[in-house]
């Protein structure tokens, strides 16, 4: 099966990482670069105790724990499906009472959904999970971007890089975050999933700073990608956003996680 | 072999991160520059390592003279091996790189380099208290540790196996597993249902902790 896809307006190539499910790189929508590289470095898995005392209460007693998605996790083939109106990438992935199944779908308007369905019992109900996504967009190239968050009403530009947590607030079309190219104009917005507790990291391009093969940075310091947060400006510069969700685990599961993608500005 | 050299002029502003130590990079140009054109990267460069590439990454890794004592002692594990391809304008762009991870149990720390197949050097290489994901060969090994530890053993059901081993780490510093490279191996039924965890401090090769999943 070749790993590039030529379809519904896009091309993109794919390749199965060792930890990191999927990933996407070198995507292009109508001609025009849209992505350099897209993944899921990593799902982390927090537990919690359920007890009515307040006062007795443990919080957190043990640490997160992950699994790396990739190769050795994953269940059957990478499959590759059209339908109507674009195209989609699938890969189910287990580790003991955890099921995973990553979703990439291309849509002939614009729209790329990286997305993850969780499914499986846990080890008992009261768990939390914590997807995490790192893109790269280069779109139309790789500097002279800006990063906005709708804020207050309108979309506010970001300066620095940071962590931006869904408040409620959308614009008319539920999209809370945005990257721009200032040369095109062009745009990438990201609309969360309403439960997904969302929030989104923006950070400063740096060789070197790839996803990372481990949430665990050191002990006693902040976990990636909160680790590669400082206060690098972002304006004109190129710029790296991780969509984090946050899911707690319930009856109603399977629950898919992600945000919607859209892409704009680039013409038809 | 005499490693690379890499000049790094233009450190990256940013004394408040925690996190790794950027790649050194080419310097930043100026706004009226033109955007280096990532659109012309070539695919194949992101196309899966030959095993021979990968020997290639770890012969090169294991004579840098920076890890001498490393290669030396012997005591480490490679975690992981994946292409990597670096953004113009970086001088790197459109090599062959080898992203390497690696554990060095005689010192604690985790190794990661990229190594530069065009150029047969380590072009990078950060030593750090970072935790990577556990190794295929460190799933097994918590496994086997597990599997012979009377606590665990005493508290097996009929019909437990093994389910899965997760990298695992601690939230309190009176947790062994705080600060010491750590897998959580979950038992339980074929069914799904979990039975108990076991902690395996993979430094010690030992069983630190034993806990009813349902207390987990």
């Amino acid at each position: 099966m070749s790993n590039v896809i030529s379809e519904a307006n896009w091309k993109f190539h794919w390749r199965l990482t060792e930890s990191a499910g999927i990933m996407i790189y070198l995507a292009d929508y109508r001609g025009r670069r849209v992505l350099w590289e897209g993944s899921l470095p990593y799902v982390t898995i927090d537990h919690q105790h359920e007890t009515l005392e307040v006062e007795g209460d443990p919080g957190d007693v043990h640490g997160p724990w992950w699994v790396p998605l990739g190769t050795r996790t994953l269940q059957g083939p990478v499959r590759v499906q059209s339908f109507r109106g674009g195209v989609e990438l699938s890969a189910a992935f287990a580790a003991g009472p955890y099921n995973y199944t990553q979703l990439w779908r291309f849509h002939d308007d614009g729209r790329l959904c990286p997305w993850l369905t969780i499914y499986g019992p846990g080890i008992h109900d009261q768990h939390t999970y914590h997807p995490h996504w790192r893109f790269d967009f280069d779109l139309d190239g790789a500097r002279h971007d800006a990063f906005e968050r709708f804020e207050d009403k309108r979309w506010q530009r970001v300066e620095h890089e940071g962590w931006f947590p869904y408040s409620g607030e959308a614009d008319d079309h539920g999209n809370v975050w945005r990257q721009i190219d200032f040369g095109s104009g062009a745009a990438i917005n990201i609309r969360p999933h309403s439960w997904d507790d969302a929030e989104v990291f923006a950070v400063r391009y740096h060789d070197g700073e790839w996803a990372p093969y481990s949430p665990r940075s050191a002990a006693g310091v902040q976990t990636f990608p909160a680790a590669y947060v400082g206060d690098e400006p972002l304006d004109g510069d190129d710029v790296t956003l991780w969509y984090v969700a946050h899911v707690h685990f319930s009856q109603s599961f399977p629950y898919t996680a992600g945000p919607w993608v859209k892409v704009s500005g680039l013409g038809a | 072999m005499k490693a690379a050299k890499i000049a790094n002029k233009h450190p990256k502003p940013a004394p408040a991160r925690s996190g790794k130590t950027p790649l050194p990079r080419a310097a930043k140009p100026a706004a009226t520059t033109a955007d280096p054109d990532v659109t012309k990267a070539d695919p194949k460069l992101f196309d899966p390592l030959t095993p021979g590439e990968i020997a290639d990454a770890l012969r090169t890794l294991t004579e840098d003279r920076r890890l001498g004592t490393m290669a030396k002692v012997g005591r480490y594990r490679v975690i992981c091996t994946e292409p990597l391809v670096v953004k113009p304008p970086h001088w790197m762009a459109g090599h062959r790189l080898v992203r390497v991870v690696a554990f060095d149990y005689a010192a604690d720390r985790t190794v990661e380099a990229c190594v530069d197949l065009d150029a047969g050097v380590v072009a990078h290489l950060e030593l750090t208290q970072a935790q990577p994901m556990l190794s295929r060969d460190e799933e097994a090994l918590a496994v086997s540790i597990a599997m012979v530890d009377d606590r665990v053993r005493g508290q097996l059901e009929m019909g437990d196996v093994p389910q899965s081993t997760l990298h695992y780490w601690g939230r309190s510093p009176d947790d062994l597993a705080f600060a010491r490279r750590s897998a959580a191996v979950v038992f339980g039924r074929s069914d799904g249902h979990a039975s108990i965890v076991a902690v395996v401090d993979l430094l010690e090769n030992i069983v630190t902790q034993v806990v009813p999943a349902e207390l987990w």
